[in-house]
């Protein structure tokens, strides 16, 4: 195939990506403040009774948990897979240049940053932010900090692949300038396929992270770790939808929804490393 | 090659430091944040006043004070009482039932990862089951962990932790570790493409001229980055062990950890997150012997017989 077909062939997957990004930021964006006030006679109407996804168990439209769970994760995720992106290029840029002090240390810290399981570090980050400040981004920020050094190595390997300081000596022997290399050699044709793959993976993370932690909390009847109390995450539809597999209420659309909406962001994630993978 | 040694110490020199450092930067995080610690640990509208509270837990000998009390305490099995979750129960009891319990967790958890690293190396598991492990490695554990928290409870109900019961769940939450977040998929994919890439070596092709297997002549070269890739896995099933623990209810450390961190146990979570400290050092041991076994290995001269 040409390369301007190939240039095409990702269109529908980048068209994808925007699609299920921009239908995250949209929810985000509709996110009413408060949960509406329950209305007992519509519970566990269905998406015809009550458009578009149905009701709650108090009636409360599906809707809310979808845009209010929008709103909690889709800029926290976003910034982790922009953290990870830019930490991703650091690591790629400086196996290129042949930094091999800076280098050293770069891997001697992604060494001790990786030596602790994720979890138990988001948990103390969790348990020191203050309950009335609680939000997702100190916990996603933690999540890419702590999934950075895998994307850095990976970068820093493709880097090495293309040849390290050899490479970046070659194009400037044909006179090229420092930032045509590195942002559109180094990092616009090599890096890119894996920065973009990294980023969009710790994304989806930390949408499952936030999913996981508010479905815990929930379960535990205790206050997210996530967000205030008046708002409803999307952990709230799979707590809502899990009754109906476990005593058969009739909450199967709020399952549905939920596994919907992960479907939407993990087809998202997928699509955009799809559409930046190398020619 | 003349500091082959350096990675191996400075592992060494982690595996020391870590379940030092982890419970005195908790520490030091308390006492960095605004306002009283005693205030922070158990709000006065909860726990009452803050200054008997300071002193019933040494939190008025300031940050050294505590933790050296605290670190004392730890090294002969002490580590207090849970303040909020369960109160006045000793946590070194509840680490006792804890640890063991995730233990079997990661072991049951290690066994499909286990036949996926060797089921890769051998050839076994062809590439063409890699998109299959791929499309199953999406799946985040809590989709997953709902479902096997939703099987258990059917069969033997929401109140049975006991026997059959507890190994549903034990079983129920390895298969989810092993199959969510891309554990199994990474393991296996990330082994064939260590052993695929060593196995294009021109040396690797001479040597099966001479009749030797390929296995024999990756294997040393590939063991080192092998076990750094097979520490990053157990990490990782460490990792997810706590939204697993804490779905399908194993009284496990990462069960610990996560009841210690939503009641705000400060006790709690200092006690799990040294012990997970623990685990990640030991996972350091034993990753720096490997690597200096493999270099004494590819170092020993090899025997000629004298003509």
């Amino acid at each position: 195939m040409s390369g301007a077909g190939r240039r095409f062939s990702r269109w529908p997957s980048g068209l994808l990506a925007a699609a299920g990004f921009g239908a995250l930021l949209v929810f985000a964006a509709f996110a009413p403040e408060f949960l509406p006030d329950p209305d007992p006679s519509r519970a566990w109407q269905g998406p015809g009774e009550m458009p578009p996804f149905g009701a709650d168990d108090r009636g409360r439209s599906l809707w809310v948990y979808a845009t209010q769970g929008a709103s909690i994760l889709a800029w926290p995720a976003l910034l982790a897979g922009f953290v990870v992106a830019l930490l991703a290029v650091f690591g790629g840029v400086v196996r290129a240049t042949g930094a091999a002090r800076l280098d050293g240390w770069v891997q001697g810290m992604g060494e001790v940053v990786g030596a602790l399981p994720r979890m138990v570090v988001v948990l103390v980050v969790a348990l020191i932010v203050p309950a009335d400040s609680r939000s997702l981004y100190p916990l996603a920020v933690t999540w890419a900090l702590l999934a950075a050094p895998g994307a850095m190595d990976e970068a820093a390997a493709v880097a090495e692949r293309l040849g390290g300081s050899r490479f970046v000596e070659a194009l400037r022997a044909h006179g090229y300038s420092a930032a045509r290399i590195f942002l559109l050699h180094i990092v616009g044709y090599n890096l890119r396929p894996v920065v973009v793959r990294q980023a969009a993976e710790v994304s989806m993370q930390v949408v499952f992270l936030e999913l996981a932690l508010s479905y815990l909390a929930l379960a535990g009847d205790r206050p997210s770790l996530t967000h205030a109390d008046s708002v409803m995450s999307w952990a709230g539809l799979l707590s809502q939808g899990y009754t109906w597999l476990v005593i058969d209420m009739e909450s199967g659309h709020a399952l549905a929804l939920g596994l919907g909406l992960i479907a939407l962001v993990t087809g998202a994630s997928l699509a955009v490393s799809h559409a930046a993978r190398a020619r | 090659m003349t500091r082959w040694w350096i990675r191996p110490l400075v592992r060494l020199v982690a595996a020391l430091l870590l379940p030092v450092a982890v419970p005195a930067i908790l520490t030091l995080l308390i006492w960095a944040l605004p306002g009283d610690p005693a205030s922070i640990i158990c709000p006065p509208e909860t726990c009452g006043g803050s200054a008997g509270l300071a002193e019933r837990w040494h939190l008025d000998d300031g940050p050294m004070g505590f933790f050296r009390h605290w670190a004392a305490g730890a090294l002969h099995g002490d580590f207090g009482r849970s303040w909020r979750m369960l109160q006045g129960v000793e946590v070194g009891e509840l680490l006792a039932e804890a640890v063991p319990t995730t233990l079997v967790l990661l072991a049951l958890a290690g066994v499909p990862v286990g036949l996926g690293v060797v089921g890769a190396v051998t050839g076994r598991l062809p590439a063409k089951a890699d998109p299959l492990f791929h499309v199953l490695g999406l799946m985040p554990s809590i989709v997953l962990g709902l479902a096997a928290a939703a099987l258990v409870q059917l069969e033997f109900g929401a109140g049975a932790f006991d026997g059959s019961a507890r190994w549903a769940r034990l079983v129920g939450g390895a298969l989810v570790l092993a199959f969510s977040d891309g554990a199994l998929a990474g393991a296996v994919t990330g082994t064939r493409g260590l052993f695929s890439a060593e196995a294009r070596q021109r040396y690797v092709g001479i040597a099966v001229l001479r009749g030797e297997t390929v296995l024999s002549n990756t294997l040393p070269n590939v063991a080192p980055a092998l076990v750094g890739q097979l520490r990053a896995r157990v990490l990782h099933l460490l990792s997810g062990a706590v939204i697993v623990e804490a779905l399908l209810e194993i009284n496990g450390l990462g069960d610990l950890l996560w009841g210690g961190t939503i009641w705000q146990d400060f006790g709690v979570v200092l006690a799990a997150a040294t012990a997970f400290a623990v685990l990640s050092a030991a996972l350091l041991v034993v990753q720096a012997v490997a690597e200096v076994l493999v270099a004494l290995h590819v170092r020993r001269a090899p025997a000629v017989g004298a003509e």
